[in-house]
């Protein structure tokens, strides 16, 4: 699939700048999920980790590629989705009915339920804010698994599109997401998915999620300008690691693991040397590599930290916002 | 088309009111329903076409978001055929020389604000209370019939009370000065009260004006970057200073390193290089522990300490206070103090004390410093030749001829600091005395240092106690002043940089003459407050300032309040002592009237209901102290229903009440406390000036022309151009291109300081202060009234701004649905709990009953509840407000002291709200169904 791909639209996100605000959660939901049928879809999502993230047990329920075939996978339940919570408050602020407005269903799980909850034990608990959205694939399992032909990765830019009026409603896609970034409106009885915010692109903006991460941690750009922060991240510095890439669907979207933060402490109560997320947990995220770049991370930062000049950190900093974007504006 | 695109959405609005199923995301929705091409399927474009279509928009305009919110994030509101469908960060803000680029500014939340002008919750038209208060029964009402019904109240009112019975209530200018204004010029021009927000609220720091004289100042969060050393303390940035937090990340990329002091692992800890957690509330014993490695080991910066602080100042040692002028001299100054000269060996007068003023003239008084020093000339601090003393005793001749023992205010502190070896201060916070001493040698040396605080500490009973030793530790290693350092507080959005046109537009006839009500003793006094405090001296210290006018209380005279105007602020929801004010204040109360875009719980609990204008619905201005640019929202529609904007409504009350005054023979009122002829038949000609400002945008830019700092700015280049920077500020210049750091007029130009010293002041020799122990900063633990086993923390929230968005749908299927205790799993064990069970919480003072979460870096032995979700919300009882007393810290009552005077939001007490205990257990009642 990749040959007939001219240019590939790539994202980088630092671990270390999201701060979980969910600003590109709202960003992408109020432009493209916004109505009934999808208040249970998230294209991009934060959530705290360890956790079982969103949809619930995303991780485990197979999906994408095994020994180069698909492997079979399992489609999220409602519940796992998380059933979208209605609050009635126009009875109780209006028309003076008693009692409190109450989410329904009455709340047992939802897409950031496990928000900062983490792993491990006071003082030395951990926890990290991972955002997840569609990968736009090199090998989309979902393109894969579609019988009709309805996702393509567009050559000009590598999106991996789902065509609404092929879609035929049979939700292999979605079952074949490893990452469960294909979702199904009943209403439409169609599939979808992010599109990359094409249209925003066509007018040369970033994509919603990139152009209003407030925290600046999402880089978006073409991996082959070699001007952009995502070409450089990934194949200059190769600090840029996928999620899960034993999957097989060679995605698109990085990550710069994150390396900041405290490290353990020890039982005297003072700082240890020890890092505080384990980077067991790291490696189940994003392979064996993750020590090296994290290795390789700090000791660029040291290099900050001693007036030397770094230029990875500068990358990242990015304080040009054109270069973060990759060339895109941020908003019209 | 526009208009039927309109109607429309209007239909889809009826229902729903009737299907709250909609609340989301009414517009996506409506386009969807109107524009989707039913049966046909087009070619693979065609499907492409349509995904564009949803995002192209006709009309786009500029937008702030109004709310309490220190953001002051400028956004692009799109909108198509006469409805709002989305926004974001416009993106053109100016980027500093060299620093990370500004944009895009805003967050998840501000991005909802579209929904309170088509959700659920949004009031439409005028209303008029049918049930109980609270109960949620309206009649509608006209226009005209609401505003006859609160002029007839309000002129009844004046006629048989007096004006100073009315209370209008609207917090920070900053975010809406068009707005603000308009309750405040309506109250100056009738003579009703007005009242205080930062100090209520709990977000002023009385330390910081103890020590400089300021109200308040700031470093623009830019100024970060320019940090070595960045010490968060009490202060979670990650969540609660969003669109600011990328200077703290990229500042660590760049090397800077991060610490982070507070108890729980937080969001901030976690982007930390080093997270230090003290047992809640010991903090200013970790500070004086520092202060004490930085004093002990000579690390200290001696001619910043010398030139800039009381600390060479001298003391006499029989009494404890500042050596004076009037000690030495018949006709001596009372304010005129000494430092030991050890080139010439005696008492010099340092120059700058209150005792001295600018040239021939007098120094002017000033709404936001102890004075207004900035129009001495420069280099009054600099010493010359003088070589002050920080260590030693000397003898001086008092002018009886007598001589007394004098030392330097260092000398006192190095043996006051004996209290806070790293050895004892250790087994106060927990923290271990290596880490104390690193951290302070870490401090000493690494320049600039800037310690981030907020209300993680800022809402302790005895913050100020704290706040005083912080400026200490960025004295003593010189770091006030300089760019990337000091102490930076950034609670509440007060500061309203352009205040002289906000004042101008709200108090016209001036400040002095007008009644402000300090809101903290307003509200504990009228709602009779239940503190648990009666045995101790602070019903003393209260009623000798209120005697001696030191703080002020309206309406005089044992009074209460008959009416009660709120808006722009959801006093109810947020008030400490919360079942007091119900059960005591409301009850006072004839009339409450609350303007507002959205029921909130204080609409709820009001009489009148009067629909206001959204944010996007009304021009106003937009200023924030965490970046240095103005910027302005304007109507993308105009506003929605029967709403009208706060400067439109107060015009049209006031020209209701010059008809009713009329009418009922109140042409005028003598105002005594003013002697003021208050000509209530020119009241709307003086509302407008004479007609000058009947139009929000005339309001608007004259604010704009009457501040120095905005002055030559018009709404046209607002909105043509985007935010502009401001031209100067409150307390160092602006420079092109570099971030605001204040104090520097002080520090760099060497002005004096507004205290009473001239300097940086650590040592108050008040009495009060000297009766309580804290001359200098001296470590008190929590207060510990409530003898309950957990503390209770009521922290911002990432995903609210105070109470607004609380209540949102799209944010609350981000969280749990509603309000949540947070618990650590130790704790929750011990009682029993699952996540997500039902709790209640207890103290004296109310009951919470809400879910709870298992958080894993919430401490032992502490709880957490994100403050003040709406009464309506997912609780079974209460809200966090129910279990927090008004408490008064008596050092907070000095009136009488140079710089420490009641200036409204400038000194008084403040809400304090950490230092409440509670316990919980497992809800075992009934979980009713609710709506």
């Amino acid at each position: 699939m990749t040959k007939t791909v001219r240019r590939q639209l790539a994202f980088v996100i630092d671990l270390n700048k999201c701060i979980g605000c969910q600003s590109c959660t709202i960003a992408c939901k109020r432009l493209w999920t916004n109505k009934p049928s999808m208040d249970a879809v998230y294209w991009i999502n934060v959530e705290s980790v360890p956790s079982e993230g969103y949809p619930r047990g995303w991780a485990s329920r197979g999906g994408g590629f095994r020994n180069g075939r698909l492997a079979p996978g399992r489609e999220p339940t409602a519940e796992e989705y998380g059933l979208p919570f209605e609050l009635d408050y126009s009875r109780r602020l209006f028309t003076g009915k008693h009692g409190r407005s109450r989410p329904r269903p009455v709340p047992g799980w939802a897409p950031n339920w496990e928000e900062e909850q983490g792993q491990g034990l006071y003082p030395n608990s951990y926890f990290f804010y991972l955002p997840r959205m569609c990968n736009h694939c090199d090998n989309p399992a979902c393109a894969v698994a579609c019988d009709v032909g309805a996702i393509r990765k567009r050559p000009e830019d590598g999106l991996v599109l789902l065509d609404i009026d092929r879609c035929d409603g049979k939700r292999s896609c979605v079952a074949a997401c490893p990452y469960a970034k294909a979702f199904f409106d009943p209403t439409t009885g169609k599939a979808n998915k992010c599109h990359g915010c094409f249209p925003r692109l066509e007018k040369g903006l970033a994509p919603a999620c990139a152009g209003q991460c407030t925290g600046r941690a999402i880089h978006v750009g073409f991996l082959d300008d070699r001007t952009s922060s995502v070409y450089r991240l990934v194949c200059e510095w190769n600090v840029g690691l996928p999620l899960m890439d034993s999957f097989g669907t060679l995605p698109n979207v990085f990550y710069i693991p994150p390396f900041l933060g405290p490290a353990l402490e020890a039982s005297n109560g003072q700082a240890s040397t020890n890092p505080r997320i384990s980077p067991r947990y790291l490696e189940s995220l994003f392979g064996p590599k993750v020590h090296s770049v994290l290795a390789r991370l700090q000791e660029e930062r040291t290099k900050r930290q001693t007036n030397q000049p770094s230029e990875l950190m500068e990358i990242l900093i990015g304080r040009e916002a054109h270069t973060l974007l990759g060339g895109f504006r941020a908003s019209e | 088309m526009e208009t039927e695109d309109r109607r429309k959405f209007l239909k889809g609005m009826a229902v729903a009111v009737t299907a709250p199923v909609l609340s989301g995301g009414v517009p996506l929705r409506t386009l969807v329903a109107d524009s989707t091409p039913k049966k046909q399927t087009p070619e693979y474009p065609g499907w492409q076409d349509l995904v564009r279509r949803s995002c192209e928009w006709d009309r786009r305009t500029r937008g702030a978001h109004l709310v309490g919110c220190t953001g002051g994030c400028p956004h692009w509101v799109y909108s198509r055929g006469g409805v709002v469908l989305r926004d974001e960060p416009s993106g053109d803000l100016p980027v500093l020389d060299g620093l990370p680029n500004p944009n895009p500014r805003g967050c998840a939340k501000g991005s909802c604000g579209i929904d309170y002008m088509y959700g659920p919750y949004r009031v439409k038209y005028p209303l008029i209370r049918a049930g109980e208060r609270g109960e949620g029964r309206w009649r509608r009402a006209s226009w005209d019939e609401a505003l006859h019904l609160i002029a007839s109240r309000i002129v009844d009112t004046i006629a048989q009370h007096g004006p100073d019975t009315i209370s209008v209530f609207s917090p920070m200018p900053s975010v809406a000065p068009v707005s603000y204004a308009g309750g405040h010029r309506f109250a100056h021009l009738i003579g009703a009260h007005t009242h205080t927000f930062f100090d209520w609220y709990g977000d002023h720091a009385a330390g910081q004006t103890q020590t400089l004289g300021v109200q308040g100042d700031v470093a623009e969060t830019a100024d970060w970057s320019n940090a070595q050393l960045i010490i968060l303390w009490g202060a979670n940035p990650v969540q609660t200073r969003i669109p600011d937090c990328h200077y703290l990340t990229e500042a660590a990329l760049n090397g800077t390193r991060i610490v982070t002091i507070t108890p729980d692992y937080s969001s901030s800890a976690a982007k930390s290089d080093l997270w230090l957690h003290p047992r809640p509330g010991t903090d200013a014993a970790l500070a004086l522990a520092l202060a004490w490695v930085i004093v002990t080991e000579g690390r200290y910066n001696t001619a910043f300490v010398a030139e800039q602080t009381d600390l060479p100042l001298l003391i006499r040692n029989d009494t404890n206070r500042f050596l004076r002028e009037a000690d030495l001299a018949e006709n001596g100054a009372e304010n005129r103090f000494f430092v030991y000269d050890e080139k010439t060996a005696g008492p010099v007068p340092v120059r700058g004390c209150w005792a001295d003023h600018p040239g021939d003239g007098l120094a002017e008084g000033s709404f936001y410093f102890g004075r207004n020093t900035l129009n001495f000339p420069d280099g009054i601090l600099d010493l010359h030749d003088v070589q002050p003393a920080l260590s030693g005793q000397f003898r001086v001749r008092l002018k009886d001829g007598s001589s007394v023992s004098v030392s330097p205010v260092f000398e006192l502190l190095r043996s006051h600091l004996a209290d806070y070896t790293p050895g004892k201060v250790s087994g106060v916070t927990g923290i271990p005395a290596a880490t104390l001493i690193s951290l302070a040698r870490e401090l000493a040396e690494t320049h600039p240092a800037t310690i981030i605080t907020g209300a993680g500490i800022n809402h302790w009973y005895h913050s100020d106690i704290l706040f005083r030793a912080l400026h200490l530790l960025m004295a003593l290693t010189g770091n006030t002043g300089q760019h990337g350092g000091g102490v930076n507080h950034y609670v509440g959005q007060w500061k309203p940089t352009a205040s002289a046109g906000i004042n101008a537009l709200s108090f016209p006839h001036g400040l002095g003459k007008h009644r402000f009500a300090q809101t903290t003793i307003w509200t504990y006094v009228h709602a009779e407050a239940k503190d648990g405090m009666d045995k101790t001296d602070v019903p003393r210290y209260l009623r000798e300032s209120l005697d001696n006018g030191h703080m002020p209380l309206y309406p005089r005279g044992g009074r209460s309040p008959r009416i009660f105007i709120c808006y722009r602020g959801n006093y109810l929801n947020q008030s400490k002592g919360q079942g007091d004010v119900l059960h005591r204040l409301w009850p006072k109360l004839d009339l409450i009237v609350n303007l507002n875009i959205r029921m909130d719980t204080t609409a709820l609990y009001s009489d009148v209901v009067l629909p206001s204008a959204h944010w996007y619905e009304k021009t106003d201005l937009n200023f924030t102290e965490e970046h240095s640019c103005i910027h302005m929202t304007e109507p993308a529609v105009a506003p929605m229903f029967e709403a009208r904007s706060d400067w439109q409504i107060f015009l049209s009350l006031a020209q209701k009440v010059e008809q009713i005054a009329k009418e009922r023979n109140l042409q005028s009122w003598q105002d005594d406390e003013f002697g003021w002829h208050r000509e209530f038949d020119r009241l709307y000609a003086e509302m407008t000036d004479n007609g000058r400002l009947t139009d929000d945008e005339d309001a608007a830019q004259f604010i704009l022309d009457r501040a120095p700092e905005t002055a030559g700015i018009t709404i046209d280049m607002l909105r043509r151009e985007g935010p502009q920077r401001l031209h100067s500020n409150w307390t160092s210049p602006m420079e092109q291109g570099v971030p605001y750091t204040p104090f520097r007029y002080f520090t760099h130009n060497k002005k004096p300081w507004p205290t009473l010293t001239g300097r940086q002041q650590f040592y108050l020799d008040h009495p009060v202060f000297l009766e309580l122990g804290q001359g200098l900063p001296s470590y008190r633990p929590p207060l510990d009234l409530d003898r309950f086993p957990l503390r209770f923390n009521t922290p911002h929230s990432r995903h609210a701004v105070h109470s607004t968005f609380k209540d949102n749908d799209m944010m609350l299927r981000l969280q749990r649905g509603g309000p949540v205790l947070e618990m650590s799993p130790v704790d929750g064990r011990a009682r029993g709990l699952s996540d997500n069970d039902w709790i209640e919480l207890w103290n004296d003072h109310g009951r919470i009953v809400c879910r709870v979460k298992l958080r894993r870096g919430e401490p032992a032995g502490r709880v957490t509840m994100h403050h003040a979700p709406e009464l309506y919300q997912d609780l079974i009882q209460g809200g966090s407000q129910s279990v927090c007393p008004i408490r008064i810290t008596p050092t907070h009552l000095v009136g009488d002291y140079g710089h420490l005077v009641f200036h409204p939001n400038y000194y008084g007490p403040g809400g304090s709200q950490r230092d409440v205990r509670v316990d919980v257990r497992r809800y075992t009642g009934p979980i009713p169904t609710g709506l």
